[in-house]
């Protein structure tokens, strides 16, 4: 489990990364408490983005559309809209 | 013998290869239905074994055991209240952390169990080796490595299943958290443990510290300090980790599934990116992804449309040829007339059924089971936000193409109820096999191919309008695409036969009833001489808004069993012989306000049916209402245009 003190570092939406490049995933912003978005953000932890966990965007879909990302092994699309609210530190 | 019953539930994320498993377990011995009360599939088989009769129950494919979907809900209600004798966990051996991360859920709810280390074989193609005894160690259940497909390992897991009982079906030991988090757990489960609850102890104190609404609400009416606590001891957790205690919980779980599996597999590094890897790239690109969805969907279409109307027309007269027989033995009268009725009612039925949707059902479950689906609605997604879904939605509309009945069952893939809603609405919009029929036989034929063409953009110009104003006008958020793209693999044939037999036997049992009921219905309205009159009530309708004969307002009501009934009814009640004499009545803008009427202007009685079934009659009672008033809205206003168009230009 990550510190505090990551949250200060360059986070970045999933959204911002080029395809092929990686990120630790730093929080979720998806409603604060359990009201709206709540749902939305447990799924993406249920599917493994939890804070601390690397994440690769290997292509996003054209026109704007969904990304592909590489997570624990495993590959998800994820729609644009809720990668925008994933946000991540760049993994050099 | 009086044999001893047993209950097996199936458990596990979803491609995994479960129903492959389900189906090696009980053939055909199957019972798909719902679950009580819900619209969600419930598949139950039986099976024989060693004396026992065990019941196998197969759960949905999911991740979690939380409140995101009813999916989730209905399983762990299932597993805590029904408690099978035992659960059989089937992994992906190719993907074991996220497979883990559900295994340990499972594990929580304190529920016997053994885990079907599956698809060995894609896990060794990927490079990854498993050591399952070493699993079986740190889990602390009876690891079986099975390939399904070719039936590896399932003996060996249903004996080891019988074992596990035999002895008393010992529950799965507890995983341990994090101290800071152990410690709160216990400290939950203690207060939880003096109140009568149908799930273990253990499993509410973690499930209230990941903020879990079903099971807060349920404690609340309990006993609500329990929940005091929770929120004091969650917010220790949260100043400790710097995160929401759900998030760290989560996180938590993630790290022991990270953990053992890091500790018993062992990943070798590939040399060249194997073909499936290939051809993922390949059909996700944003040029040659397009081209390959575009260019399969149109063969699909072409193959099941050009199959379909041969062998529906092989059927379609191989039972009217029976129909003089019928009449000699029954009679013409009102008994032979009714009972020849219900006759072209199932007639109706069989002859869609089997030449369009048996194929349709057969290419999609092929093309699921192999992983293109996922692709197809990842490349979609974008298109499909635009009326409020997400890429998913997709599927069912495709398969509106063919027949919307199943769209209708089909959308139940999507996660939500409005999502469902949206969807279902959507698809009875989009023209089926029956529509383009009309479509292509009488606008294609004789007015023109491009107005054809321009008829079928028209319509998804409307339901995307239609989509996007539903969208609006429906309670709730938007939702987004959230969804694992499994490896392309070959699918499994049987599972694939037997996923389209049971479909089958799933359309025959909601379309048949209505459509044997609705035949013989109009066919009482004709014995009485009430269809005349009927059109004559809607003529200032079909007449003087639409400019259609009088006529029409009988074919559209026979319409309702089969769409493509409105045209084939119009040749005898224009006194025709054949479609290009009704074509000459008709005349061009008479031929393109018809069939623009046809494609809007009510789902079948099918569809109906199974609108009802899945939304309910209100919700159905209301696409059906509005659907029929906006098909003669669009009717009237194409009529006007064209014909000012066809003054304008004279």
């Amino acid at each position: 489990m990550e510190d505090r003190s990551n949250a200060e570092k360059a986070e970045l939406p999933l959204t911002a990364l080029r395809d092929g490049e990686s990120g630790i995933v730093t929080s979720i912003k998806a409603g604060s408490g359990m009201g709206r978005g709540w749902g939305f953000k447990k799924r993406l932890l249920d599917m493994g983005l939890t804070p601390g966990t690397i994440v690769t965007v290997v292509k996003s879909a054209p026109f704007h559309g969904p990304l592909e990302v590489f997570v624990r092994g495993s590959r998800l699309a994820l729609g644009r809209g809720m990668a925008q609210r994933i946000f991540v530190e760049k993994k050099k | 013998m009086n044999e001893k019953k047993l209950t097996i539930a199936l458990a596990g994320n979803a491609n995994v290869g479960k129903s492959v498993v389900f189906n090696y377990l009980t053939g055909l011995h199957q019972h798909i239905g719902n679950w009580p009360g819900k619209t969600v599939e419930k598949a139950e088989g039986t099976l024989h074994f060693k004396g026992y009769t065990i019941d196998i129950i197969d759960l949905p494919g999911i991740y979690s055991l939380s409140t995101f979907s009813m999916e989730e809900l209905i399983s762990r209600e299932y597993i805590a209240a029904e408690r099978p004798d035992l659960v059989i966990n089937i992994v992906d051996a190719s993907v074991l952390e996220r497979n883990l991360f559900f295994t340990l859920q499972l594990m929580e709810l304190e529920t016997p169990m053994v885990m079907a280390l599956n698809q060995m074989d894609m896990a060794k193609k990927k490079g990854i080796k498993i050591v399952h005894k070493k699993l079986e160690k740190l889990l602390g259940m009876s690891v079986i490595p099975t390939v399904a497909i070719k039936g590896t390992g399932v003996y060996e897991l249903l004996e080891r299943s019988i074992e596990i009982i035999e002895k008393g079906g010992k529950n799965s030991p507890k995983i341990k958290y994090g101290k800071e988090i152990e410690g709160r757990i216990k400290k939950i489960a203690k207060l939880v443990e003096k109140i009568q609850f149908r799930y273990p102890a253990r499993w509410v104190a973690i499930k209230l510290l990941e903020g879990d609404e079903q099971v807060e609400e349920e404690i609340r009416k309990i006993n609500p300090e329990i929940l005091l606590t929770t929120e004091r001891l969650s917010k220790e957790i949260e100043e400790i980790h710097g995160h929401s205690c759900p998030t760290v919980i989560t996180s938590d779980r993630y790290e022991i599934a990270g953990k053992i599996a890091r500790e018993v597999q062992q990943i070798m590094p590939q040399i060249s990116p194997p073909m499936r890897e290939r051809l993922h790239t390949l059909t996700t690109h944003k040029i040659w992804g397009y081209s390959i969805m575009g260019i399969s969907i149109l063969a699909i279409f072409y193959s099941i449309f050009t199959f379909g109307s041969y062998a529906s027309g092989l059927l379609n007269n191989f039972f009217y040829g029976w129909q003089p027989i019928f009449k000699s033995v029954l009679g013409v009268k009102i008994v032979g007339n009714l009972v020849w009725g219900a006759m072209e009612g199932i007639i109706a039925g069989v002859t869609v059924a089997l030449p369009y949707i048996v194929p349709f059902y057969l290419i999609l479950y092929f093309l699921e089971d192999s992983g293109y689906l996922s692709r197809i609605a990842f490349l979609m997604d974008n298109l499909m936000h635009k009326i409020g879904l997400h890429g998913k939605a997709f599927i069912p509309l495709m398969l509106g193409y063919g027949c919307n009945v199943p769209a209708c069952l089909g959308c139940r893939i999507m996660e939500t109820k409005r999502e469902r809603l949206l969807a279902g609405f959507v698809v009875t919009l989009v023209p089926c096999a029956a529509r383009t029929v009309i479509i292509l036989g009488l606008v294609g034929a004789f007015v023109g191919v491009q107005w054809a063409l321009a008829l079928y953009a028209i319509n998804l110009l409307i339901i995307f309008v239609l989509g996007r104003l539903a969208f609006k006008a429906l309670p709730g958020e938007p939702t987004a695409l959230i969804m694992e793209m499994h490896d392309y693999r070959m699918p499994h044939l049987k599972t694939v036969l037997n996923q389209t037999w049971f479909r089958l036997k799933e359309f025959i049992k909601i379309a048949f009833p209505l459509i044997i009921v609705g035949s013989l219905v109009i066919k009482l309205m004709d014995l009485l001489e009430l269809l005349n009159p009927i059109a004559n009530i809607l003529s200032p309708i079909t007449v003087t808004w639409l400019g259609l004969p009088t006529v029409v307002g009988i074919t559209l009501i026979f319409g309702v069993l089969r769409k493509e009934l409105t045209l084939i009814m119009l040749v005898p009640l224009l006194n025709k012989t054949d479609l290009a004499e009704v074509a000459q009545v008709l005349g061009p803008i008479g031929i393109v306000v018809f069939t623009l009427v046809t494609m809007f202007y009510i789902p079948c009685i099918a569809t109906i049916a199974a609108l009802v079934r899945e939304f309910g009659w209100k919700k159905a009672l209301f696409i059906t209402v509005f659907e029929v008033f906006f098909a003669i809205l669009v009717g009237g206003i194409a009529f006007k245009l064209l014909m000012l168009a066809k003054i304008w230009s004279s």
